[in-house]
This record gives structure tokens, sequence and C-alpha cells, in this order.
């Protein structure tokens, strides 16, 4: 969908008034987001190198397994990683194939 | 409306469902979908988590407008559950697009396969495969049908006049709708009006009932009958014939002699209102204040003496005059309610010893005792007191007994346990002195309030001792000497399975919950009864108060224990149903009768002989061209699609809509092809 | 989005299983209903399950047909994400009703519910539908079921930038989206604002919440739903599959020192219910149940527990005084065997379920005037033979908002309360001599 610049501008503005509006959410999620995306990196640098079970890692990058778990979940669901097998009483997980590049 | 007119229109969608893993974790519903999006006039083949969710139906509702769908085949649960569901999607969207929802075909294979394959995926699959090619190919010869629509009797028939049968009575009445209320016996109220204070509130039985009561009888859209029972019925929902039959009272209006008569009757039975512990005359009334407010002649045990005659005559008739009448009513609510379990001879020393009575007896006999400080039963002073829990309840099979019909009671009953607690705490109240010893399996007070009267019995001084379901207690008389005539052996798990015997004067069993005996009910409305021998419900969640048969409802303790705020619940429900079905003056009924085709019908009569239902099929003067015939005609309000006729007709001239026999063949056909070739799935 | 001033006869409050079937049970009659909801969709605790007793069908098999039911009906009027703030009483019977919109910043009626800005979103959060287990996005439909099947914005944890915005097929995204009040009319109103759960950290014996696994049974409900956060049952300290489970019994429920002495009532036919598909999901794991006692009172429950027991599950009569929990996170459990000489053993399991109580919830006092009883639920001045009545004329309650009860229950006195307010309005129409005796009888 293309905007003409004055709506461009105009949402822009309206973006802008809502963010100063809810400063301080915003700034909550954004240091949410920011450990977000510093845990995720450490997984999938994980992942990168084959599949692995959550104790794997775990062990790996010194976090808590059921921060592991949470986060695998979450980028199960949105296609980022996929289930590829059990290893004993564990499921294994590795990057979706379109994300891998 | 648009209807294709030959094969190369028809646009079938073809959706399987998951069902949210009950069928997925048995068939490969891809694979399912991958074979039939191979087959002819199938435009799209899908799948879902869930296809009856508003997301699923959506699916339908796009092909249809989007991809001109004009067939629906969904592969789910059972049509039971779900085939309207998916009717109403396409009526929805055909509003749209101009399409009738019985160009749909509802394929179940969640009972029919998934759940009866499980061991075998592979199999499952191709069975799941061959039962959609069957329902593509009984698609493609769908036709539009029209559900008829009659009217309906703004009334309903209330069969029992317990607390359920008046609540639902009351419930009708006051949405508008007329209602008939017939009670087998010459008194309203049910059990309920045996009670004396009832759990959870301790609040006086007899008196709520009795303003219940008077609502009821005073609204001016309910009659009541007494003494009456439904003999007939015929027609169907909205529209019922009900013949009802009622003894006569014996006693009338203007009979004011009631003491003096009772006095003079000479026969004397046991009451049924005291379970047996007191008697009444063959002139009785159930209880002080029961409704009507006049009493009755017993029939059964009237010898037509004559004596209550000589008191005073007026108003008195000492011949039975059984009347029938009939009532053309809309619906039915059956609220026939229970009977308490009777335990056999000797089941706990019941019948045997005389100290052995069950709950309902000891509710009654509490009722009439005095105020004295003790409680005397047989002339003795009752020291001890054994109640034991889950008589004729939770008995399982090939440990205990069967019941003399083959039946195992499994079930919990549901309120013996409150009840007995209710009882335990009256009974400390005024017999502080008493021991009590409470012998269960489980306590399950559930309800809202029940826990409290658990403490408070605990609180008070009630001994607590549990069996096991397969160790049961034994009660057994007790040895010369002992101070209490019984004894009551139980191995107790709150003492770690030490066999302890109870001393008892008097023992209670808590029976627990039998349906009335219904049978003629039953066949007289064609409803069924569940293993538990209680009413059947449609389905739990789906239609909970509602039977199989369109327009019968069930209410109260008819369909399974309940307490009374349970069954004023489902009292309550069940006249919403019927509001639903009466309140707008019409009913629809499916289109799935039979259909004659006059061109082949030459009158035979096979099918009139062999159709089961009055009026469904009837030969009538037709006249087509000028010419006058004898031919097969369908009432289709009197059918119920059995396709009886359709088997016995020899010109092949009878067909039921919606399941034609050009339909089954194809779907014959279908099932004998081989399956669609599909690269195997990995 | 245009919010206009409902009239209706019946104003329902609360979209789970109870407000779902009364509404229907009345807009099937022909009256008008609106039905309020504060969530984004409805659906309530329900939905939420995976398969539910004694049938064992699929939640979504019972729920989403109601669900799909109530937005389709010409006679309900359908209220999601809305607020009751005020209810005064209408001159010549019935009540005006101030609801508020909450915004969602999303166009309802543009949004397709593609879900195309979800995937955008960078922001994953706890799934409070998952019991935190799974995630979500700050932008999302609520859950795959939901119904109405609209996107609807978290701005309390949204960095507002506007990824979603740009992704919209629509352009129903609306940022400056404001609360907006409207009016609602109705002749009577009914009350299904259902139940809380026991809280995670109530039982500091069970380990106040802080016990990885030792997770309540609605968390179980998720790890078996099909549309679950795992997609397996896996244990949430590090996903392992559970090989020994445990139900503690009366979790919150039964209990002096929680306040909450009365029975839930669903318990112990959840735990078996889970029990078994459990024993279905993990045919090798050894499940355990310790309980004080085993209370299938319902139709066809004692026979569903007799099942249990013959599978294999282990039903064990003790009290569990506390709940520890070993250096590899299993739980050990300390529980004073009764049938065994009141034994005390410790035995640890990898993973073990609180049959957590229903406590009451949304309380009605204040905006509606209903009181409750001493148990915290609606006060029901009539129990017995008037069940979903309450002391305030007009206003009727229903499901678990009238005390713990199961969703076979609920089904049956949403009828009931229909079927009350119905007779109301009717009686409010045509009054008869009897409606003010009853209304003294019943209010008294
Ligand atoms: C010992 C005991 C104690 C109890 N205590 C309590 C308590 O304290 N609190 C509580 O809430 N509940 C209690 N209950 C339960 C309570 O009695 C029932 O819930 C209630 O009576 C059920 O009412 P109903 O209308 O379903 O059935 P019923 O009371 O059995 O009424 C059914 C009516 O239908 C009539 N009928 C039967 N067949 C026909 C027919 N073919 N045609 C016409 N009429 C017919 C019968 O004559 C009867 O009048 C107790 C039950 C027992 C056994
Ligand atoms: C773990 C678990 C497992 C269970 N399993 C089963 C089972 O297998 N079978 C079974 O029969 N039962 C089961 N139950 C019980 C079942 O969940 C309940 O019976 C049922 O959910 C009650 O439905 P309800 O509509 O009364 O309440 P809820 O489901 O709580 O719905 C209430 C609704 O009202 C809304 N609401 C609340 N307050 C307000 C307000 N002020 N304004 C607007 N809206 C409001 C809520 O958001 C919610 O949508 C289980 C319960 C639990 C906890
Ligand atoms: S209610 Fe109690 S006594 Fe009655 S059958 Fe059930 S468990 Fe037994």
């Amino acid at each position: 969908m293309t905007l003409t610049r004055e709506e461009a501008k105009q949402r822009t503005a309206i973006l802008k008034q809502v963010r100063d509006q809810h400063q301080e959410t915003v700034d909550r999620t954004r240091a949410r987001l920011k450990d977000q995306q510093t845990v995720r990196r450490q997984i999938c640098q994980q992942l990168r190198g084959g599949p692995k079970i959550v104790p794997e890692i775990a062990e790996a990058t010194g976090l808590p397994a059921h921060e592991v778990l949470w986060h695998i979940t979450a980028m199960k669901k949105y296609d980022l990683v996929v289930e590829v097998g059990q290893c004993g009483e564990y499921y294994q997980y590795a990057m979706a194939k379109e994300t891998e590049s | 409306m648009p209807e294709p007119r030959s094969n190369g229109d028809v646009r079938i969608g073809v959706y399987v469902c998951y069902c949210g893993g009950n069928i997925s974790d048995v068939v490969d519903c891809e694979q399912v979908a991958a074979a039939l999006r191979t087959l002819p006039n199938v435009v799209v083949a899908r799948t879902d988590m869930s296809m009856c969710s508003d997301a699923g139906q959506a699916l339908i509702e796009t092909d249809i407008l989007e991809h001109g769908i004009n067939r629906v085949v969904v592969g789910a649960c059972a049509p039971s559950l779900h085939e309207r569901t998916f009717r109403n999607t396409i009526a929805r969207a055909g509003l749209d697009a101009g399409l009738n929802p019985y160009l749909y075909h509802h394929v179940g294979l969640r009972e029919q396969v998934s759940w009866v394959h499980q061991g075998n995926p592979q199999k499952a699959t191709e069975k799941a495969i061959r039962l959609m090619m069957a329902g593509i190919a009984k698609a493609r010869m769908l036709e539009p049908l029209e559900p008829t629509v009659l009217d309906a009797e703004q009334h309903a028939l209330v069969i029992g006049g317990g607390v359920a049968g008046l609540r639902a009575a009351w419930d009708i009445a006051r949405r508008g709708i007329r209602v008939t209320l017939i009670e087998k016996s010459p008194f309203l109220g049910g059990h309920m009006a045996q009670l004396e204070t009832t759990f959870p509130a301790g609040e006086d039985a007899r008196a709520a009932l009795g303003d219940l009561i008077d609502q009821v009888v005073a609204h001016p859209l309910v009659t009541v009958h007494t003494r009456a029972e439904l003999t007939g019925v015929s027609g169907y929902v909205g529209n019922f014939q009900a013949q009802i039959t009622q003894q006569s009272r014996g006693v009338s209006q203007g009979f004011t002699h009631f003491a003096e008569a009772a006095e003079v009757c000479p026969v004397e039975v046991p009451d049924e209102f005291d379970y047996g512990m007191t008697t009444r005359k063959a002139i009785y009334r159930a209880y002080p204040g029961a409704y009507p407010d006049l009493p009755a002649i017993d029939w059964a045990h009237c010898d037509a003496c004559g004596k209550c005659l000589s008191v005073n005559g007026t108003g008195l008739d000492l011949e039975n005059k059984p009347a029938t009448f009939d009532l053309n009513v809309g619906a039915f609510v059956v609220a026939t309610g229970f009977r308490p379990y009777e335990p056999r001879r000797g089941e706990y020393g019941y019948d045997e010893h005389p100290e052995v009575i069950t709950l309902p007896q000891m509710i009654r006999l509490l009722a009439l005792a005095g105020d004295g400080p003790d409680l005397l039963w047989n002339g003795r002073t009752v020291k001890n007191v054994a109640l034991i829990h889950c008589v004729g309840s939770r008995e399982i099979p090939g440990v205990h007994e069967p019941q003399p019909d083959g039946q195992v009671n499994d079930y919990c009953s549901r309120v013996c346990c409150t009840a007995t607690l209710h009882l335990a705490t009256e009974l400390r109240e005024r017999y502080p002195h008493l021991n009590i010893f409470d012998i269960h399996e489980d306590i399950r007070t559930y309800g809202r309030g029940h826990e409290d009267i658990y403490t408070e019995a605990a609180a008070n001084r009630v001994g607590f001792l549990r069996f096991h379901g397969d160790e049961r207690p034994d009660v057994l008389p007790a040895p010369d000497g002992d101070s209490s005539p019984l004894l009551v052996r139980v191995k107790d798990y709150l003492t770690w399975g030490e066999e302890l015997d109870v001393p008892a004067d008097l023992v209670v069993l808590a029976t627990g919950i039998l349906p009335s005996p219904v049978d003629d009910i039953i066949s007289l409305l064609k409803i069924s009864a569940g293993t538990d021998r209680f009413l059947l419900e449609v389905h739990p969640k789906l239609q909970p108060v509602e039977t199989a048969v369109p327009g019968v409802v069930l209410a109260g303790t008819a369909q399974g224990p309940m307490n009374i705020q349970e069954a004023s619940a489902a009292a309550s429900a069940a006249a919403a149903k019927v509001a639903v079905l009466l309140g707008q003056g019409s009913v629809k009924l499916e289109p799935f009768v039979a259909r004659v085709n006059h061109a082949l019908c030459d009158g035979s009569g096979e099918c009139v002989a062999v159709c089961a239902y009055e009026d469904a099929i009837t030969l009538q003067t037709v006249s087509d061209n000028g010419q006058t015939a004898q031919k097969a005609v369908v009432t289709p309000a009197n059918c119920v699609g059995c396709g009886v006729c359709v088997s016995a007709c020899p010109n092949h001239a009878i067909d039921v809509q919606g399941w034609t026999l050009a339909q089954y063949d194809a779907m014959l056909d279908a099932l004998a092809a081989p399956l669609p070739v599909l690269e195997s799935a990995t | 989005m245009t919010v206009k001033n409902v009239h209706v006869d019946v104003l329902v409050v609360g979209g789970g299983i109870a407000g779902m079937q009364s509404a229907l049970d009345l807009a099937d009659q022909g009256y008008r209903v609106a039905l309020v909801e504060k969530e984004p969709s409805i659906g309530g605790k329900m939905i939420m399950l995976s398969k539910v007793f004694p049938t064992l069908d699929c939640c979504s098999c019972i729920t989403t047909p109601k669900m799909s039911a109530v937005a389709h009906h010409d006679n309900i009027e359908l209220l999601t994400y809305c607020d009751v703030q005020a209810i005064g009483d209408r001159p010549g019977g019935g009540f005006v009703i101030d609801v508020v919109q909450k915004p969602r910043y999303v166009d309802i009626d543009t949004c397709t519910g593609c879900r195309q800005c979800e995937y955008v979103c960078p922001i994953d959060l706890p799934s409070q539908f998952d019991r935190e287990l799974g995630a979500v996005r700050a932008i999302r439909v609520p859950f795959s079921t939901a119904v109405p099947q609209k996107a609807f914005l978290d701005i309390d944890n949204c960095i507002l930038c506007g990824k979603c915005q740009q992704a919209c097929p629509v352009e129903a995204i609306d940022f400056a989206q404001q609360p907006e009040t409207f009016t609602v009319e109705a002749g009577a109103i009914i009350l299904a604002t259902g139940f809380e759960l026991t809280p995670a950290g109530a039982k500091a014996e069970y380990g106040a919440g802080e016990l990885l696994n030792v997770v309540d049974a609605l968390v179980m409900e998720r790890l078996l739903a099909p549309t679950g956060p795992y997609g397996h049952v896996l244990r949430p300290s590090d996903g392992k599959e559970p090989d020994s489970i445990a139900y503690v019994q009366c979790a919150g429920s039964r209990d002096k020192t929680l306040g909450v002495e009365y029975c839930s009532r669903v318990c112990c036919m959840y735990a078996i219910k889970q029990a078994m598909l459990l024993s279905g999901a993990l045919p090798l794991a050894d499940i355990t149940i310790y309980y004080m006692d085993i209370r299938t009172f319902g139709k066809g429950h004692e026979q569903f527990y007799q099942n249990a027991k013959a599978m294999g599950i282990e039903f064990v009569k003790g009290k569990v005084a506390r709940i520890t929990e070993d250096e590899d996170k299993n739980p050990v459990v300390r529980v004073e065997l009764i049938e065994d000489g009141s034994k005390v053993v410790e035995r640890a399991h990898d993973l073990v379920v609180l049959s957590v109580g229903m406590l009451p919830g949304y309380n009605p006092k204040s905006l509606y005037g209903v009181p409750v009883a001493d148990d915290g639920f609606a006060a029901i001045p009539a129990p017995n033979i008037r069940p979903s009545v309450t002391p305030k004329p007009g206003i009727f309650v229903t499901g678990a908002a009238a005390g713990p009860m199961d969703i076979v229950d609920s089904i049956v006195l949403a009828g009931a309360a229909a079927a009350e307010a119905a007779a109301y309005l009717e009686e409010v129409r045509t009054p008869s001599p009897q409606r003010a005796a009853i209304e003294e009888a019943v209010h008294a």
C-alpha cells in the first residue's frame, strides 16, 4: 500500500505523539527487547552449529534452561526455529530453513 | 436460486478437520486432503485444526464466495455433533451466494476412523480417504432441500409434579406459554415433601415447596392434573397429541369430614410417605397441607365397604372411574424423578434386623420422634448410630452382586453424602449424648455450603471411618452380652486398615438414587435411558437437557441424581429449551423424509404396510394429467426418514431425501474404487 | 470505528461458556441480547482447556462453535474488550449501563485477522493464554480460535515502532484510537463473570510459586492442548519429557489456612482427566494422584474414576505437607500416607501438578449492587428453588460466578438464568398480581 507524503507524515506524527504519551512503557519495553535480542543471538549461535536440546544450549550459553526453553518456544511459534527430532527425553531444535541464511 | 445444471457445474469444497488432534493423531489429514484434491469436481481440499471454530467456518464461507464452491464435504467428528454447525455456515454464506444448506455432506472421521483405529495410522488414513471419497461421490448428486415449517402448539406438557416438574411448569408459564402438569400420585411435591429441613441452608422443605406450589397452581397459564398419567402419544414436535388417563380422586370439593372418615375407615396400610414406618387409611392425605387440599381414596386398598359414607357422604364417590382425555401439546418435559434404592434382604442386614433402616426412613423417624431427650427405636434408647454411605451406589462390577435386573449401580448418587452429614448434624443437636459413626468410602460434600456441613459434623464429635470400595463393611448381630444389638465390622483405613467393630443400636443405610420406573414413558415418547437406567440427554455439554427426540426435554432426577438446587436449575434450563422451541409459534423439521415418485408408483401399498409410523405414508387418490389413480403420499411431519418403505417398494419409486438410492450407489462405487495415487508421504 | 448505543432485552456480562450459553438461550427465544466481555475474545477459561471431562471431547469442538454462534447470531450484540463503568436504573424498569470500549488500536471492521502485524512485531511476551510458557507478540490475534478473529495491540508492551502499521494490508491499525463510552439499555442483567484460580504463590509449603516444575492444573491443560506452547508435554524447567508426574489434590481448596474452606468441585475430575490424557501422551510415565477424598459425583463421573484406576493411575490417600526441589529441579513431595499408618515419606517426581481451586473472580457488589456470600461468590438467597436469582431484582447469575461448577453445570445453570431473565422480562411487560408477592418472597 502506498501512502502519500502527507499521509506518511501524519502517521509519523501520530506515532510520535502516542510514543510520548507512553514514554515509560515504551522505554521499559525497549530495554526488554534489547535483552531479548542478546539472548536470541546466543541461542541462534548455538543452533547454527546444528540441532540441539535445551540443556545443551543452556550449558553452552550459561543461560538458565527454562529461559532457553521459553525463547525456543517463542521462536518456534513464529517459524524461526523448528523441532527436528527427539533425543532421549528431550526434543531437538534447529534454525528454520528460511532464517538460516 | 442458481443451481448447477450438469455435473460440470459441480464445484466441491472438501475440508478435513484435525479435531484438535482427535483425528490428526491417527489420520494423516494432510495426506487425505492431498488425495482428495486429485478427484474430479473437487475445487479445494483443505485441513484445519478445528473446522468448527469461527476461523474454520470462515474458510468454507470464503471458498463459497470466492471460489464458487457449491457443494461442501467436511470430514470431522460425528454428524450428530456438528453437521448442523456446518449447514448453518453454508446458510450464512449462502445468503450472498444463493447456496442451499443441504448441499452438504458430513463424514465422521473421528468416531468411524481415528478413535477406532488408533493402532494403525496407515490403514486409518486409507479408510479416511475412502469415506471421504464416498462423501464426495454423494455430494456430486446432492440436491437442494427445504425444511418443513409447521405451526407449533404453544402448550407444554410436564410429566411429574416434584420440585423439578413444578419449577419447569412455573418457568414455562411465566414465559407466556401454556402448561399442563400431570402427576401420577394424588398429591404434588414428590420426594421433597418427605424432607424436613434441607441442605445446604437448613430451609424448611415443605414450606419452600408449598410456596412454589402456590405460585404454580395460581398461575393462569397452568393446569394441574393429579392422579394422571400419559397413556398415548402421536404426532411430532410442535404438534403432539397426548392421551392422558386420570383416575378419580373419590373425593370432591365440598367433602369436609376427612378426620372422621379416616377414623372409621377399617383399611390400614403402610404409609409410603413415611416409607412404611407408619400406617394410613385407604382414605388419606399425603401430609397436612398437601396440594390439592383434598384427601384421596387409595383404590388399590379401598374395599368400598362404605363406612366413610356413613359419616357424611357428601363429596365421596367410592367407584374409580378412570377418564381419558387428549391434549394437543407442542413439547414434553419429563420430570418423573427418582426412587430411593431399596436394599435387598440381608444387604447390610436390611430386612433381617429391625435396627437396620434407610436414610429416607431415618429422616421420617426423626420427623416423627417427639421432643424427648432420647432417640427411641423399637422401644429401646438408641445410644450408638452407624451411618453407612454408598448403599446401592458406587458398586464395582465383578465385586458386588448385580441388581435383580443384572445391572451394577456403578454411579455415585450425589446427594447421600451431604444428606447423611446434614442428618448427623441434626442428630447431634437433638441428642447430644448419642455416639455417631459415619462409615464412608469418600466424603463428597462438593456443593456450595456442603463442606461446612462436613466440617461441622467433624467438629461435633461424629466419628469417621473409611472403607475401600471393594471391602465394604458388614452388619452383624452383636455377641450376647453387648449392650447394642448389632455391630458394624469395618476395615478402617483411617486406622491403618484395622478391622474395627462399631456397636450399633441403629444402622442407617445411605441409600442411593434410582430413576422412577418409566418404561411406559420411554416407549411412548421413544426416548432412551443410559446404562445407568436414567433418561439420556443428547450430549452433556451441547444439549444437556434435550433428548434425541425433538420436543422432549428432561428435568430433574429423572436424568440422574441431583439435589434440589440442581433439579431446579435443570428444570429451568428445560423450560428455556421449551421456550426456544415453542416461543416463536412454529417449528422447523429436517427434510430427510421419504418422497414418492408418482410416475413410478403403482399404488401397490406395500410401503404403507411396512411403515411403523402412523399416517407417515398413505394411499391417496391423486390426479395426474386428468387421470386419477391411487398413489402413495408422504406426510413429512409424521415421517422419520427410516427408509423401510424404500426397501419395500417394488418399483423403486421411493427415496429418502438427502439419502437417495442413487446417492448410495455412488457412495458404494466410490468405496470400491481404487485409492487416488499419491506421491508417498515422507 | 463507530460505537452506537445499544437497546437490548438482556445484558450478559462475561463471555465464558456460561455467559455464551445464557446469551444463546435468550437469543434463540427471540430476545435481544448484548454480551459484554472484558477481554479481546470471548471463550473464558474453557477455551484454554485441552479435552473436557467426562466425555473427553476436544474442548474447542464444544466451545468454538458456541463462540461462532454468539458472534453470528442476529439477536446478539457482541461487545468484546469492553468494561462496564456504571449502572443506573432506567425509569419504568430495567437498567442503563455505561460501557467503555477499550482501544484495540485496530479497526475491528477492517481487520481481517491475517496476523501479518503479529509476524512483524519484534516484541515477544509471555503468553497469558499459555500460562506464560509460550510467547505472544505485542500486537496479536488473541489466540488461534479467538472470536472475533481480530488483532489488538497491547500498548503497555509496545515500543510503537510502527512496523505493524506498515505491514497491515488493509490499513486497520490506528494508534490514535481512544476509549469510547456508550450506553446499553437492558431490561435485565445476567452476571457470568466466572472464577479465578488459586494464585501460584498461595501456599508457601508448596514452594510459593517459585518451583519451576510445580505447575498448576491450567498449565497442564495448556501442555496437553493440541494448540499448546510446546506441542508436547514437557516440563518447564528444561524441556524434559516427564517420566513421573504427581497431582496434589485440594491445593487451594478445603484449606482453612487459605480461607478457602469449600470444595472446588472440578479438581478431582480434571486431575483424573489429565492423568488419563497423560497416559495417552506419555504411555511410559508413572502418574500418581495424592488426594483426601475423590469426589466424582456427576453423571458418568464415578465410572470415569474407575476407568482411570483400571488404566493404572495410582491414587494415594495422603496429605501433602510440603514440596521442595532437589538439585535437578525435581520436585520432592513430602506426604503423609494416611492408609499406610500415616507414615511420612518423601517422593521425587519430574513434575508436580497442583490441583488448584476455583476462587471468586469479579466482585459485583459495588457496580451491580449484588452482594457476595462468605465464600466470595455471588449471594443467592434461595439457592434450592431459585439458584440463579440474586438479591437484586432483575440481576441474575450463572456459571462459576455462582460458585465453583463444571461446564455441564454451568451450561445448565445458564439455561436456568436465561429462563429467569425471560420470565422477569415477561412479567415486567405484563405484570401479574403474583409478581409483587414473588419479589417479596425471594428478596425478603
Ligand atoms: C434421603 C434423601 C435426602 C435428601 N435431602 C436433600 C436435601 O437436604 N437437600 C437437597 O437439595 N436435596 C435433597 N435430596 C434430593 C431431593 O430429594 C431431590 O433432588 C428432589 O426431590 C428431586 O426432585 P424431582 O422433581 O426431580 O423428583 P421427585 O421428587 O421424585 O418427583 C417426581 C414426581 O414425578 C411423579 N411421577 C413419577 N412418574 C410419573 C409418571 N409416569 N407420570 C406422572 N408423574 C410421575 C412422582 O410421583 C413425583 O411426584 C434428598 C434425597 C434423598 C433421597
Ligand atoms: C484446570 C481446569 C480444568 C478444567 N477442566 C474441566 C473439564 O474438563 N470439564 C469441565 O466440565 N470443567 C472443567 N473445568 C471447569 C471449567 O473451566 C468451568 O466450569 C468453566 O470455565 C466456567 O465457565 P464460566 O463461563 O462460568 O467462567 P469463565 O470461564 O471464568 O468465564 C468468565 C468470563 O467472564 C469474563 N469476565 C469476568 N469479569 C468480567 C467483567 N467484570 N466484565 C466483563 N467480562 C468479565 C472473563 O474474561 C471470562 O471470559 C476446569 C477448570 C480448571 C481450572
Ligand atoms: S454421594 Fe456419597 S454416599 Fe452417595 S453414592 Fe456418592 S459417595 Fe456414596
